[in-house]
């Protein structure tokens, strides 16, 4: 008697919106693919992100960012391990991004009525493109601090409304306090990102009512321990990467400390910033540039528009084979600024992102109008 | 299927499917485990702090009549080495007739009553205090003397005078063997 006085005592005051909707009422239709479990894994990657970032935080010193990277992998206990869960981390949460946004791409998850939560995945990634590049600043490698000094630098040579914004973002020029800033900067816009993340899931959970399903099952045992495998995988395949291949799709000149005499003969990027890095490479001038990755993002943001295709119908082979040949497309984009010593890889970038932006602009609606026909 | 049958008798109709769950969760349970406990080990003291907490000061070079001075845990240590003649009058004071009543035994280590570790900061208004040197100002008992508040204490870190009614605080330490102290 006295558990349900207490009971009552705290349900009354704090209700829980779960137990009140029933959470284990048959709702949601069967036989959702394992991809379906993707915005769960990127949950989990993000608070795991958070976690280890936040250990990192305690230790991390911005006025010597490479010398207390260096101190935590060497003298904080399981630093290196911390260390490790954040970066393979980082690479494991991009895979997953990369990898919603092709298969809602693919499926044709954007159209109405899911434009918006493709709208709030579009800006889920274009947050945590520019959180994941805060993070590769503050490694203070001999790589990254070219990338930090190009972008302050830009900011200070740029006119108008960009300028003001880039100036108030990196307070002048690459110095002493920069790092502090963006150490800041990092964290909360990580945090931003998480909310973005929930919201984006509540939209599709509201979405997912809608529809009446078929052969209703419940999300509890039948969704948790699907989600629970999905998970045992991810987590496999982060374990693997973490303990044989820690510095994967890192450029390894970035290991050596910063140095503003020197500049590294290879320059490119971690491997889920090289798409937009390549498209932003094909301009000439900063401004050119910004406005390249903007504009990258922009036209993916604009899908649900572009596409002339009516809601639910089947996507056709065509398309189908295009959205392939844009995921080949977007590959090349990244390896073509990771290789400079290949000679044609400049112009091979050029072409990759001709056709990124011929993928969106000119295919995707002249064949989603033809296959509604 | 005979089998499972005699198997569902035998054991009751969950048993293989409850041991499938114990071993999931348990395997699911200890995986959890491993990866918290990095979260927790890495926002621990490391070696060198913890190196620092359990200082160890050697103290058999410390002359007669002279301290030394370590700082540990943030804290000014001073390590005083008495004179045969300053452990015989310390001694032989009436510990009642002392502000703050402290006995010879309860201000050293038993076995080493040559050694007299303190905090040396003044107990009245907190200041560093004179008096480790032989030729330093030492006050009327030949201890120490603050040179803020002008207090008073006697070798073992007695307060005998002066604004300050507390005696020197005694920081956590052990002699390892007998030319060694360990703190914390």
């Amino acid at each position: 008697m006295s558990t349900d006085v207490k009971k009552s005592w705290l349900a009354s005051r704090l209700p829980c919106p779960a137990k009140e909707a029933g959470s284990c009422a048959p709702t949601l239709e069967r036989g959702a693919p394992y991809a379906a479990t993707l915005p769960a894994l990127i949950t989990g990657a993000v608070l795991f992100l958070l976690a280890s970032g936040l250990v990192l935080a305690v230790y991390y010193n911005p006025a010597h960012g490479f010398d207390s990277i260096q101190f935590i992998a060497r003298n904080v206990n399981s630093g290196w391990l911390i260390q490790g869960f954040h970066t393979t981390g980082v690479t494991m949460l991009f895979a997953a991004v990369y990898w919603l946004l092709f298969r809602d791409i693919y499926t044709g998850a954007y159209r109405a009525p899911g434009e918006l939560v493709w709208l709030l995945r579009v800006k889920l990634f274009a947050l945590l493109l520019l959180v994941g590049w805060l993070g590769y600043t503050l490694s203070d490698g001999a790589v990254s601090y070219w990338s930090l000094t190009n972008a302050t630098t830009a900011a200070t040579a740029l006119g108008g409304v960009a300028g003001v914004i880039g100036r108030w973002f990196f307070g002048g020029p690459n110095g002493a306090g920069t790092l502090a800033r963006l150490e800041v900067f990092h964290a909360v816009l990580a945090l931003a990102a998480l909310g973005t993340l929930g919201a984006s899931r509540c939209a599709a959970r509201a979405l997912a009512r809608q529809t009446k399903p078929q052969h209703p099952v419940s999300c509890h045992p039948y969704y948790t321990s699907q989600t629970f495998a999905a998970f045992a995988v991810f987590a496999l395949i982060f374990a693997v990467l973490m303990f044989f291949a820690p510095h994967y799709g890192l450029n390894p000149l970035n290991r050596a400390a910063s140095d503003s005499l020197i500049v590294p003969a290879v320059l490119s990027p971690p491997w889920y910033l090289s798409p937009v890095s390549a498209v932003a490479s094909v301009f000439s001038t900063a401004a050119g540039s910004i406005f390249g990755a903007i504009v990258m993002l922009a036209v993916l943001a604009a899908l649900p528009w572009l596409d002339r295709s009516s809601p639910n119908s089947k996507r056709g082979l065509f398309y189908r084979l295009l959205t392939g040949l844009l995921l080949l497309d977007v590959i090349g984009l990244g390896w073509s600024v990771s290789d400079p010593a290949c000679t044609i890889s400049g112009s091979l970038t050029v072409v990759f992102t001709i056709w990124y932006f011929f993928h969106f602009l000119v295919l995707t609606p002249l064949v989603t109008a033809l296959e509604a026909k | 299927m005979a089998g499972t049958s005699e198997h569902a008798v035998g054991h009751g109709g969950d048993s293989r499917r409850d041991f499938l769950k114990i071993l999931t969760v348990a395997t699911g349970v200890v995986g959890a485990g491993a990866v918290i406990w990095p979260f927790i080990d890495a926002l621990g003291p490391d070696a060198d702090g913890t190196a620092a907490a359990h200082l160890i000061v050697d103290v058999a070079g410390i002359p007669e009549n002279t301290a030394i001075t370590v700082t540990w845990n943030g804290l000014p240590i001073y390590i005083r080495k008495l004179t045969a003649q300053q452990i015989a009058d310390t001694q032989a004071v009436v510990t009642s007739t002392l502000v703050d009543p402290a006995d010879f035994a309860s201000r050293v280590k038993p076995g080493y009553d040559s050694f007299v570790v303190v905090v040396g900061l003044n107990t009245g208004s907190p200041c560093a205090l004179e008096g480790n040197a032989p030729a330093d100002p030492r006050g009327p008992f030949d201890g120490w003397l603050s040179p803020c508040d002008g207090s008073v204490y006697d070798p073992l870190g007695r307060v005998r005078g002066g604004p300050a009614t507390k005696n020197l605080a005694i920081p956590r330490f052990k002699f390892i063997n007998d030319a060694q102290i360990q703190f914390g």
